[in-house]
């Protein structure tokens, strides 16, 4: 696969077409198209082992045994869903990781400042909670300006209430820095209130686009939401059972 | 909350006292957590006695070597009294033999890690970062250190004579792969998410090596250094016992010739605690070096 640092067109972050990718026999992604627009949070749904991370690793540029056409921009970023931070570097150090210049430290602790984390520059990842850790490593995705925004499941080991916390979070600090931001994620909730379009990939290839009609601030529960997320879980082949009240405790999210 | 606060409110644990009466099934125990009153005596008093009874032991058994030799169970000439060997000690402290001998042998020990440690961490690293390195490196080494350290000496006298070089080359040799086999594991089990981070952050070939494999690879070599020390300090007694003209190993020979049974305890001693010394220095390295790993 090759990725080109070509310009599409200006408003267009992503292309990718016909993107394939089989792991010996088995063809995990079979002709993925996909655009993304400029500053767009496109959240990308499927159930586990379907490809999601996959398509996500073509678009970082990791995956050298994709084939298809990927145009992406030149500075990428991603946040796993385990932190990824270098046990052996202090958090400010994380942060620049690989940065040089005059700007770096000053940058880094602009970054750790954004995600709430003044006063940690000098901790050692180990002594984080695992919040903490995610909202360094966001710090260290956004310190890089990226132009795609790369989240693979980034709240998956994350407790309710953090993650709610970190939901507000990357909400804010997206729209501040506007990358275009792919979110792989399984749960629907969470695509549903963050992104601005969700993808559902079925079978190797993207079986539902829809755009997310429902007013911000977002509630689970609302109608507008409830109806998506009916659909979405029907796509995803699960059977809706909350036409009553969610089983959630009602969540409130401020942008 | 502290643990006054405790204390002051009306909680029903800290209303149980500790060795109360029983009082049925459901009732509460205070917990001797840190902090308490009688907890922290009863810590101090068990921590005080670990080490005193460790020291008693200790103790125990030189009064019992040194009442076997009074009562002329130990003859002299095989095991010296421990009074007798601390005298021996002495004597030689006060002739100077024994600081040239140690000061011979430091110095060997010394070069001896000083071109085998590098050595080893320079060929791991090679051989762990690029693979036409390991298929230059890796194979012979394997097949090197199957070979026994002690066996070459006789290729070494032959090819360096029965000076010093020889025996600091057999040292830096036994040295190099315990150094060169952990260092090794360590760089090909960094976990390969790092890498990937690399690739994503698009860290350059040295970034990587400076940011990365360094630090990732140290806990191995430093456990390395731990082994590599104690080869050195064996192959150091077993040069020095062959041939040479100063040094421990040398007073030993020299002693047993005689025998003079306490200065061959007194060197022995002596290895102990510099084998001793070499590991509280790996230790501290390891504490210094090694700073995120909790627990230090």
């Amino acid at each position: 696969m090759m990725i080109q640092a070509t310009v599409v067109a200006p408003d267009v972050a992503v292309v990718a077409h016909g993107l394939r990718r089989t792991f010996g026999r088995r063809e995990v992604l079979r002709g993925v198209d996909l655009e993304i627009r400029r500053g767009e949070f496109v959240a990308l749904l499927g159930r586990s082992g379907s490809g999601k991370s996959t398509i996500l690793r073509a678009l970082a540029g990791l995956d050298r045994g994709a084939t298809g056409d990927v145009f992406v921009p030149q500075r990428r970023a991603v946040v796993y869903q385990d932190s990824r931070l270098l046990p052996w570097a202090r958090v400010l150090e994380n942060v620049v990781l690989g940065l040089d210049g005059p700007d770096a430290a000053a940058d880094g602790r602009n970054a750790l400042r954004e995600v709430g984390l003044t006063g940690h520059e000098r901790d050692w990842p180990k002594t984080l909670s695992g919040g903490e850790a995610q909202r360094v490593a966001l710090a260290r995705a956004l310190v890089r300006h990226p132009g795609l925004l790369l989240l693979d499941e980034p709240f998956g080991a994350l407790d309710a209430l953090t993650r709610i916390r970190m939901h507000a979070l990357v909400q804010q600090l997206c729209q501040r820095h506007d990358p275009a931001v792919l979110l792989v994620t399984h749960d629907v909730d969470e695509a549903i209130l963050l992104a601005d379009r969700v993808l559902v990939l079925t079978d190797g290839r993207l079986s539902l686009d829809v755009p997310v009609l429902v007013e911000r601030p977002r509630r689970i529960g609302d109608v507008a939401f409830s109806a998506l997320r009916s659909r979405l879980l029907s796509e995803l082949g699960v059977a809706d059972s909350s036409d009553a009240p969610p089983v959630h405790p009602r969540q409130e999210y401020l942008t | 909350m502290t643990l006054s606060d405790v204390r002051a409110g009306p909680s029903p644990i800290a209303a149980t006292p500790i060795d109360g009466p029983p009082t049925g099934s459901s009732a509460l125990v205070k917990l001797p957590l840190a902090g308490a009153a009688v907890a922290t005596k009863t810590t101090r008093h068990r921590s005080l006695g670990k080490g005193s009874q460790r020291l008693i032991g200790v103790v125990l058994l030189l009064g019992l070597w040194e009442l076997a030799s009074l009562a002329g169970w130990i003859r002299p000439q095989e095991l010296a009294a421990p009074t007798a060997v601390v005298s021996a000690g002495a004597h030689l402290v006060a002739t100077g033999a024994l600081q040239s001998a140690l000061w011979a042998s430091l110095q060997r020990v010394f070069w001896g890690l000083a071109i085998g440690v590098p050595l080893g961490a320079v060929l791991a690293l090679l051989a762990g970062i690029s693979r036409s390195g390991e298929n230059l490196i890796d194979a012979n080494v394997q097949m090197l250190r199957f070979v026994p350290i002690i066996g070459l000496e006789s290729l070494f006298v032959l090819w360096l004579g029965v000076g010093e070089t020889a025996k600091i080359s057999m040292i830096s040799l036994g040295v190099m792969f315990p150094i060169y086999i952990n260092t090794f594991a360590a760089v090909r089990s960094i976990d390969p998410r790092y890498h990937e981070l690399a690739d994503v952050i698009g860290l350059g070939r040295w970034q990587r090596i400076r940011r990365i494999v360094l630090p990732a690879t140290l806990p191995g070599f430093l456990i390395g250094l731990r082994m590599a020390m104690a080869v050195a300090w064996l192959l150091l007694v077993f040069a020095e016992q062959i041939n040479a003209s100063s040094g421990l190993g040398y007073l030993i020979v020299e002693a047993q010739t005689y025998f003079q049974s306490n200065v061959i305890v007194v060197c022995l001693a002596c290895y102990a605690v510099l084998g001793l010394l070499t590991d509280v220095l790996v230790r501290t390295l390891e504490r210094v070096l090694l700073p995120w790993v909790p627990g230090r």
